[in-house]
């Protein structure tokens, strides 16, 4: 185990990352557990997060700023030397969290992060970086980042056909501002070029910079605002990116366990995120 | 404690103005003042230091904290007449008369003027957010390089100002998107809306020939008659618009069956019988009940909670709360925010499956007969400065009524936020 007793600062991760991209290869991940101790939930860091992902500021903490808090250990964990892919080029495809119980601003929080579960993908391999949280000793959060690497070019799928050809239930319009990736890179500390600006995405294959995927999650869920329950796993899988500034149609549909999330394109339908709230904490 | 009903004495309005029209320099402030100084000159209460004024406005400048304070102060009504501000969006006007009657019933208020003033025109423009954000940091840091720090955040983009929308802040569609959805779940025809939108034009016209608004309305800025009012509106003309919400080949509604931004002020006057009959001043008619409703246009169901649905709620509740039903009243006064608007709201009454399923009726609640509603023509016409109609249409139903020579008249107003306010008058 690793103990680290503040988080990793991210950009030298990212220039470590930049520099050993060609060090990492393998078929195993490494079995290291990261640990980042005691990290005191800050009001004003928690309320400027709230406010850019579209929260009301309150004393409770979003599903999603926890990842934020566990982000840099992820990092750190998929920089280690016998992490079997560069990080350069690992896209981020789908996320699961499970709320067990809320936790308050003010908490003590501590984190275990490790990878999980390498197996082939059509497009290449996926993985999962699996972050827990506890409070007081109690498991209280945990979170499932599933990544892929791209090793093999794959047509694009014909008929897609989990996706509705319009989107169900109620439906927010949500403006995507141009700023959207500086301002969440500000509270998050995830400065991956890709979602600064157009010229710092260019050189990673955008045309323009592309809005992050936590927070798109994190905005999506802040739809529904009242209507979350105390314990509750919430799943996404990421698709086309949001390409920055645009507006997206956020949609969400009571199910019988929850919600069903589907946002897309505002103009042109084009799927970004599909996911759901189930109620409670079983998996 | 004894409960009475309050009287509805009178209104005052000014003519409604469509958006950066005559009253584009004129504030809420203004108008307001105007229309309560006319109110004061058609009831003699110059000097008279009434029970309470209570007004609203929807888009508000945060200077304007007591707007309806200040404008009593600057009427000729005595300065010692308390006033406040009440605020729910298109249903203001109408809760600011439910408000003062209440007060009246309950015997904490002998008279009172209730009402409501928009301006479209003079809008509170807002500065960027991220700017505001930076403004607000510098103003809090403690040093001088802490404020330097916080205002090296200025951007060039955020002078851009932000000015006030009509679009939801939970779903970020204007109340035309919105009900556009509305229109098509309950199949409102393009047809159906214009005739609706004409009906209101001729209406109101043949009001304004007969004399009927002469004791209702002042005129101010040059205007004498609303400005958005087409007399000879037809069919025809109306067929000729291009469609302004909704999408595609589904789309209805246009700018002719939809309200124009507008601006303008309205009053009503509320009194005891006793006060009344102090001030020798005949009762047009009484505020005999009211009642708000709400619906989840958030995550609620895209046909039964569409954002101006929520009156079809409160109505069964008041009906049932007064022993009444649908067809027991001489007028009914549905506030047009679109034409399709009132369609649907009728169309949900008289649809048992509707009314059984979501209304916890047993079966339709009925519907009304055309020639009883909005018979001196309604918002279309007129224009809807949003918390000016409730005050235009309390003042004009309560005439109405005394001039039938006693009667019950309806009232049903939908408010942004998901929210509708009804009330029944009775002379």
């Amino acid at each position: 185990m690793k103990l680290l007793t503040s988080p990793p600062s991210l950009a030298p991760l990212y220039a470590r990352a930049a520099l050993t991209g060609r060090l990492h290869r393998g078929d195993t991940l490494p079995d290291s557990v990261y640990a980042l101790t005691d990290q005191v939930i800050r009001l004003d860091h928690l309320a400027a997060y709230q406010r850019v992902c579209g929260f009301r500021v309150t004393d409770e903490v979003p599903a999603t700023y926890l990842h934020v808090l566990a982000f840099p250990v992820s990092v750190a964990l998929m920089l280690e030397r016998g992490f079997p892919f560069p990080l350069v080029g690992l896209v981020h495809v789908a996320n699961a969290i499970t709320v067990i119980r809320p936790v308050r601003c003010g908490e003590s929080v501590s984190f275990r992060v490790r990878a999980a579960d390498l197996r082939t993908h059509p497009a290449g391999r996926q993985l999962d970086v699996v972050a827990e949280a506890s409070a007081a000793g109690e498991l209280v959060w945990s979170s499932r980042s599933t990544y892929l690497r791209r090793e093999k070019p794959t047509a694009p799928r014909a008929g897609n056909n989990t996706q509705s050809a319009e989107p169900l239930g109620s439906i927010s319009l949500v403006p995507v501002p141009e700023n959207i990736g500086r301002k969440y890179a500000a509270v998050s500390g995830d400065r991956n070029p890709i979602h600064l600006h157009a010229l710092t995405a260019r050189p990673f294959g955008f045309g323009r910079a592309i809005a992050h995927g936590m927070w798109l999650e994190a905005r999506t869920l802040a739809c529904l605002e009242g209507r979350l329950p105390d314990a509750y796993t919430v799943e996404v899988t990421f698709k086309a990116p949001v390409l920055l500034p645009s507006a997206v149609r956020m949609a969400t549909e009571r199910a019988a366990d929850g919600w069903r999330l589907d946002v897309r394109a505002a103009c042109s339908d084009k799927p970004h995120l599909a996911g759901r709230v189930r109620a409670g904490t079983s998996a | 404690m004894s409960v009475r009903r309050a009287a509805v004495i009178g209104g005052n309005r000014i003519p409604f103005a469509r958006s950066n029209g005559p009253y584009a320099r004129a504030s809420n402030q203004d108008m307001l003042t105007a229309t309560i100084d006319g109110l004061v000159a058609r009831f003699g209460l110059q000097d008279e230091r009434l029970g309470e004024v209570v007004v609203g406005a929807v888009l508000k400048h945060s200077r304007d904290f007591n707007l309806t304070r200040e404008a009593v102060l600057g009427s000729k009504l005595s300065p010692d007449t308390p006033a406040y501000d009440v605020q729910q969006a298109c249903g203001t006007g109408l809760e600011t008369v439910i408000v003062v009657a209440n007060k009246i019933a309950l015997g904490q208020l002998e008279s009172g003027v209730a009402g409501g003033v928009d301006t479209t025109s003079d809008a509170p423009i807002a500065i960027h957010e991220d700017l505001r954000a930076v403004l607000l940091e510098a103003r809090r840091a403690t040093s001088i390089g802490g404020r330097l720090k916080a205002l090296s955040g200025v951007r060039p983009r955020q002078l851009v100002p932000a000015v006030p929308s009509n679009s939801e802040p939970r779903t970020g569609m204007s109340m035309g998107e919105h009900q556009a959805v509305t229109t098509l779940e309950w199949g409102i025809s393009r047809a159906a809306q214009d005739e609706l939108a004409v009906a209101s034009h001729h209406n109101l016209a043949a009001a304004y020939e007969r004399g009927f608004f002469d004791d209702l309305v002042t005129p101010f800025l040059g205007l004498t008659r609303d400005q958005n009012l087409r007399p000879d509106s037809s069919l025809d003309k109306l067929a000729e618009l291009t469609t302004v919400f909704g999408r595609g080949e589904s789309a209805t509604m246009t700018a002719g069956n939809s309200t124009p931004l507008s601006d303008g002020a309205a009053t009503v006057l509320l009194a005891s019988d006793e006060w009344a009959a102090e001030h020798r001043l005949p009762v047009l008619a009484h505020v005999v009940d009211a009642e708000t409703s709400a619906v989840d246009y958030v995550h609620g169901d895209r046909k039964a909670d569409g954002l101006l649905m929520a009156p079809v709620y409160a109505l069964p509740r008041l009906l049932a709360r007064n022993k009444l039903s649908l067809g027991d009243f001489d007028c009914y006064e549905i506030h047009e925010a679109f034409a399709s608007t009132v369609l649907a709201t009728l169309a949900a009454w008289a649809d048992g499956a509707f009314c059984r399923q979501h209304l916890g009726l047993t079966g339709a609640l009925g519907s009304i007969e055309r020639t009883k509603l909005n018979v001196n023509g309604s918002s279309l016409a007129a224009g809807h400065p949003f918390a000016a109609t409730g005050g235009r249409i309390v003042a004009g139903l309560a005439k109405q009524l005394c001039q039938n020579g006693g009667g019950r008249g309806l009232i049903s107003i939908c408010a942004a936020g998901g929210q509708g306010v009804a009330a029944i008058l009775e002379a």
